[in-house]
């Protein structure tokens, strides 16, 4: 049942034992309080169930948190009443931060801003916040009421997009990389095709010359000898060098760009046994190189298992291909988990690679001494893609002269 | 000894194709100084900084002609040694290409090379540029020559 304000106060006058009879005007009046009271209870109501309310004195000590807060923060309100905002302090924010904010609100103006908290259990979460100063009399704030959402998802994402930008402007430097080097690679040999094809046409003509002129001298004949016996069959030599150095880089191209595309089966890898089947395959290259490989006992880690057998596999050619001749070369497998992650070394005691040139030992065709070892400049680059395919990453640290250890980092099992 | 030094022209190409195209082209031109090759940057720096097994004549006369994408240290990194160094400065460097992106070649002048040719190479222009920066060479280095010579 619906009481209206003048009897409201009519009882209240009553049990005040005051006088029992309000006029008209007095009951109206009372009538629009509790309306203004009512709105005022529905929109804090609102206000709750939307936001994170808390209510500061003068100083900042918490006099009045709503259920939102105690949720988000993990504490209790007997907790949080008489402390200040320290408590949820994630020391994200420099001390600036904080003091920006307090000689705005403190001057009577209104802040307004994101924060990162600490809730009771360590985590964090993020608040659009505004805070509004109440101010006394004399204009000063008596007490602040701070209105806060929950933003943590929407910070999440935005620290997700960064990454994800991140890794787009490392993906496209990379593109650049392939497409310079592509671009150069392969017009290497294009300028020894044209450039002897050039020199066949010259060799061509001069033959004409010499035979037209019909002359049998033996200057004359001494020169169409050369031409046949060494100019020509050089720019042949070129340009079949060349034919077959563009065909190799397109099929190294291609090879390339199918990892990408292949679909990859990610499952749990015995990497012991993986280990021990590939050791069955260099045997003979071993046996040949008097190499010998030890492997540690390797944790289970998570990947595809071709792709991550190509990757050892080439990693250990690697070490057979880089020896040192002047003593036994040893190769030497192992493994440790830690945090979610597997981490394996390769570990070889051959040539190694001077500092100023292990970051370019990824780059596609790069070859440091192309006169020494046959290759084609693929074997570390497809290795670095395929472990970003799958979460895992690759690097060296090496000694010219003492060895090489190629580190390969994956998902733990 | 005569009184204009010939010079040596320095090739550092790990393309035996480029270099062998130069050779005939030069010789063609009539420029029939002494060729040395070189397979990559550490070999071209090691004859010039004197710390390899080759050696460079301290009196000689030298035009670098320099390819850009070779093992171990390219020729860019080649160029900004010769110049950094108060001696080896003074040899004229012709930049030998396949590319002509407009930042690296810009990058090669800012580091102080004389010229920048892409391959493919029109071999008279070519030769016109090298007969000209060894034409200078020798005016340059002729009175240093003879003050040597009277010392």
């Amino acid at each position: 049942m619906k009481r209206t304000g003048a009897e409201l106060v009519k009882r209240r006058r009553a049990r005040e034992g005051g006088v029992a009879d309000p006029g008209p005007e007095e009951a109206a009046r009372a009538g629009e309080r509790l309306e203004a009271v009512r709105e005022l209870h529905d929109l804090k109501s609102a206000l709750d169930a939307h936001s994170i309310v808390a209510i500061t004195d003068a100083r900042g000590r918490i006099t009045s948190v709503n259920d939102k807060f105690c949720e988000i923060s993990q504490y209790s309100r007997r907790e949080l009443l008489g402390k200040d905002h320290r408590i949820i302090n994630s020391r994200f924010h420099p001390k600036e931060f904080f003091h920006g904010l307090w000689s705005t609100i403190a001057r009577g103006k209104v802040w307004k801003g994101e924060i990162r908290n600490r809730a009771k259990d360590g985590s964090y979460y993020w608040v659009d916040t505004t805070i509004f100063p109440f101010l006394d009399a004399g204009g000063k704030p008596a007490q602040y009421i701070a209105i806060r959402t929950d933003i943590t998802e929407r910070k999440r994402a935005e620290v997700r997009l960064a990454e994800l930008a991140r890794s787009l402007v490392e993906k496209n430097k990379e593109l650049e990389t392939v497409v310079y080097v592509a671009s150069h690679d392969l017009r290497s040999p294009l300028v020894n095709i044209q450039g002897f094809t050039k020199e066949l046409k010259r060799a061509c003509d001069r033959i004409g010359e010499l035979m037209e002129s019909g002359e049998a001298t033996a200057a004359g004949q001494r020169e169409l000898k050369t031409i046949l016996s060494q100019d020509v069959p050089e720019a042949m030599e070129f340009i079949q060098a060349g034919v077959t150095k563009i065909d190799t880089l397109l099929t190294g191209f291609l090879r390339f760009s199918r990892l990408g595309r292949a679909a990859l089966t990610i499952r749990c890898l015995d990497m012991n046994a993986m280990l021990a089947s590939i050791g069955q395959t260099v045997e003979f290259q071993l046996k040949e190189a008097g190499m010998t490989l030890q492997v540690g006992p390797l944790p289970d880690c998570q990947g595809d298992a071709m792709q991550v057998n190509q990757v050892f596999s080439n990693l250990i050619d690697n070490a057979i291909k880089y020896r040192r001749p002047d003593q036994p070369g040893v190769i030497a497998v192992s493994g440790r988990s830690e945090n979610g992650r597997c981490t394996y070394a390769v570990k070889d005691n051959g040539i190694g690679i001077a500092p100023e040139h292990q970051a370019r030992v990824f780059e596609i065709f790069h070859r440091l001494d192309p006169s020494a070892t046959e290759g084609e400049g693929l074997g570390l680059t497809i290795a670095q893609k395929i472990l970003e395919r799958q979460e895992g990453r690759i690097w060296v640290a090496s000694k010219p002269g003492e060895g090489s250890i190629f580190f390969v980092s994956l998902p733990a099992a | 000894m005569s009184m204009t030094k010939e010079v040596v022209v320095l090739i550092a190409d790990d393309d035996p194709g480029h270099v062998r195209l130069i050779e005939k082209n030069l010789s063609r031109a009539g420029l029939h100084n002494p060729i040395e090759r070189f397979a990559d940057g550490q070999e071209i720096l090691d004859f010039l900084f004197g710390r390899g097994p080759r050696r460079r004549a301290r009196e000689a006369s030298y035009l670098l002609l320099l390819d850009i994408r070779m093992p171990k240290v390219d020729g860019v990194e080649v160029l900004r040694q010769v110049k950094a160094d108060p001696e080896l400065r003074k040899i004229p460097v012709i930049m030998l290409t396949t590319t002509d992106d407009p930042r690296e070649v810009e990058h090669c002048h800012a580091l102080g090379c004389s010229t920048y040719v892409v391959k493919p190479v029109d071999y008279e222009k070519f030769a016109e540029a090298i007969k000209q920066f060894g034409l200078f060479i020798a005016l340059v280095q002729v009175p240093e020559v003879r003050a040597l010579s009277g010392a």
